[in-house]
């Protein structure tokens, strides 16, 4: 039953009568899962996530969250959430915004006296900060303390909405970090980005949404995998690199050789067998995949000529 | 009331006390209270009132002129200095991590509503409790009546209070709350003199049309002579303007409940 620990059902989000912001989106995301919900901007993403949350009602469909109506309040105890776009009260210090929402998410005075110190210093803020108003907070230190504020009540599921804009590369390893050691306690993550490299590192399962349609969805390894075989070598005879190319995929020149992508492991292995007679060093064999970028401008470009 | 629904409703209240502290206005209104109560510390050791040997009458007179001046200058503080403390909340980037959390949209409301009656609460029991007490500490009359006054007010306000909740969820603007608050508080005495509209009005129709006004819109200035009854000791002849003005305020405030929860953010 709660073994999902998002269910939608025909999720629809008609605005204005004609914009359907999210149309007929029925998704499980099971517990334990890392999931990323991605799109172009405007695909949906956001609404759909407020759905969940219940604080924008469905059109049409249902969600779930561990089984429970999203309409139900107890279905939200055990999610953190960090908004897009969010404002925090700004005569709020850092640890009375947590202490504010930790009040409303149910935990009492000690529990929150122990567990603010706790989250400020997992998403490594510093500590000069944490009695400081929120309106001298730069952006990347708004996302930390909004990121403690989701961590806070030590939820099952995680909704994050683009939880690293505004933050520094250093920083994004560290929420990288953070959700990590969330996942193997066995916290649900799901998180809306447009950072695709970003999603492919954290994430094993995406959802692709476009004009508020699932457009694609699977495992990230699955949609990555297997599109060819690379070869790599420094320097070579130029009677030699026309034979080679006329059998490869595509060729590129770098500052460190050529590389051909070949695409069956035959035609690879046909090709390291002629260099090799040539006489030529091999630098690099690899299997290639496609990024999860390559996979979303080609869902995202099939379906919008598939439209026109 | 679980100890969880508890937290979170303290939590709400003491969220509304710390964004008016950050107001300016809020300040502006203790401010003024100060020093209404500064002048009236002069006013009772000069001994200016009417003519009467009696103390105890002349405090009251004083007491009843007090409250009045309270009632509504009080109330116009109020309105203003509440004005967008309820809907501050609605602001986009704001009420979506509050939905998140795991309480219903009506406690949600109602806290947030609690919390700004209690912060003018707190300013009328700070403006009137201090009045009462120079009274009672330089002429030794305590009058409970005077006490109770406030509680009057704090009622009327409540009302005001639901109007302007509802004004801002439906139109999302607290100078149009505002006003619609300070058009009920004008138009009050107007309809109090019904009995002299009435013999002007020609129409059957348009004699329904006040009576139904009058009961149900808030009867501010009846109220306001009611507390003037309390603290002159006299009986209250009539709690009718209180109850009509009670159930327009409980049906507004309901209205608001149910368009808070209706609305998507
Ligand atoms: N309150 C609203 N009223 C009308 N239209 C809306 C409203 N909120 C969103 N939309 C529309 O719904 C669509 C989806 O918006 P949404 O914010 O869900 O997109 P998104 O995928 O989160 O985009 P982004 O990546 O830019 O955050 C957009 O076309 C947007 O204009
Ligand atoms: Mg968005």
């Amino acid at each position: 039953m709660s073994d999902c620990a998002i269910e939608t059902s025909g999720l629809t989000k008609v605005y204005n009568g004609t914009l359907r912001a999210v149309d007929d989106v029925s998704l499980q995301v099971p517990a334990g899962s890392t999931f990323g919900l991605l799109g172009a901007n405007g695909a949906g993403k956001t609404t759909f996530v407020k759905m969940l949350l219940s604080s924008c009602h469905p059109t049409a469909g249902s969600a779930r969250l561990f089984g429970r109506e999203a309409k139900d309040p107890e279905s939200r105890r055990s999610v953190g959430y960090l908004p897009e776009n969010h404002r925090f009260p700004t005569y709020l210090t850092g640890w009375e915004m947590l202490d504010f929402y930790g009040a409303l998410s149910g935990l009492d005075g000690v529990a929150r006296k122990r567990r603010i110190p706790e989250v400020l210093e997992l998403v490594g803020l510093e500590e000069r900060a944490y009695h400081l108003r929120l309106n001298q907070y730069s952006k990347g230190m708004l996302q930390r303390v909004g990121l403690a504020q989701a961590l806070l009540h030590a939820p099952k599921l995680l909704i994050l909405d683009e939880p690293s804009d505004g933050v520094d590369p250093v920083g994004r390893r560290q929420i990288r970090d953070v959700l990590q050691a969330l996942e193997r306690e066995g916290v649900t993550v799901f998180l809306n980005s447009h950072l695709l490299a970003e999603v492919e590192l954290f994430c094993h399962d995406v959802a692709i949404i476009q004009k508020g349609r699932v457009a694609l969805s699977g495992r990230v390894r699955d949609l990555t995998s297997g599109s060819g075989y690379k070869v790599e070598v420094s320097e070579l005879p130029e009677a030699l690199r026309t034979e080679v190319r006329s059998r490869a995929k595509g060729e590129t020149t770098g500052a460190e050789g050529i590389q051909w992508m070949f695409a069956t492991r035959e035609d690879a292995n046909a090709a390291v067998d002629l260099l090799r007679a040539g006489g030529c060093e091999i630098e690099g064999f690899s299997r290639s995949r496609s990024t999860l970028e390559d996979v979303f401008i080609r869902t995202v470009q099939s379906k919008s000529e598939a439209t026109q | 009331m679980n100890p969880r629904a508890l937290i979170a409703t303290g939590a709400l209240v003491v969220d509304t006390f710390r964004e008016a502290f950050a107001r300016r206005i809020f300040w502006g209104f203790l401010g003024a209270s100060t020093l209404l109560l500064a002048l009236l510390s002069m006013v009772t050791t000069i001994q200016v009132g009417p003519a009467t040997n009696d103390p105890a009458m002349m405090v009251r007179q004083t007491q009843g002129l007090i409250a009045t001046l309270f009632y509504f200058a009080g109330m116009a503080l109020a309105v203003f200095a509440s004005s967008g403390l309820v809907s501050a909340m609605f602001e986009p980037g704001r009420i979506g991590l509050l939905l998140s959390k795991p309480i219903s949209r009506t406690h949600l409301l109602l806290g947030r509503y609690l919390g700004n009656l209690l912060v003018v609460a707190v300013n009328i029991l700070y403006l009137v409790g201090g009045a009462w007490l120079l009274f009672g500490l330089k002429m030794g009359v305590w009058n409970m009546g005077f006490l109770l006054s406030s509680l009057c007010t704090l009622f009327v306000f409540a009302v005001l209070l639901a109007v302007i909740v509802l004004v801002e969820l439906v139109w999302e603007s607290s100078a149009i709350a505002t006003t619609t608050a300070f058009g009920l508080l004008f138009v009050s005495p107007i309809l109090a003199q019904r009995a002299a509209i009435e013999r002007m009005l020609g129409s059957e129709l348009s004699r329904t049309v006040l009576k139904v006004l009058y009961f149900t819109l808030p009867r501010t200035s009846e109220i306001s002579t009611i507390t003037q009854q309390l603290i002159m000791g006299q009986p209250v002849v009539a709690w009718g303007p209180m109850v009509t003005t009670g159930l327009f305020g409980a049906a507004v405030l309901a209205a608001g409940v149910w368009e808070f929860r209706r609305k998507s953010f």
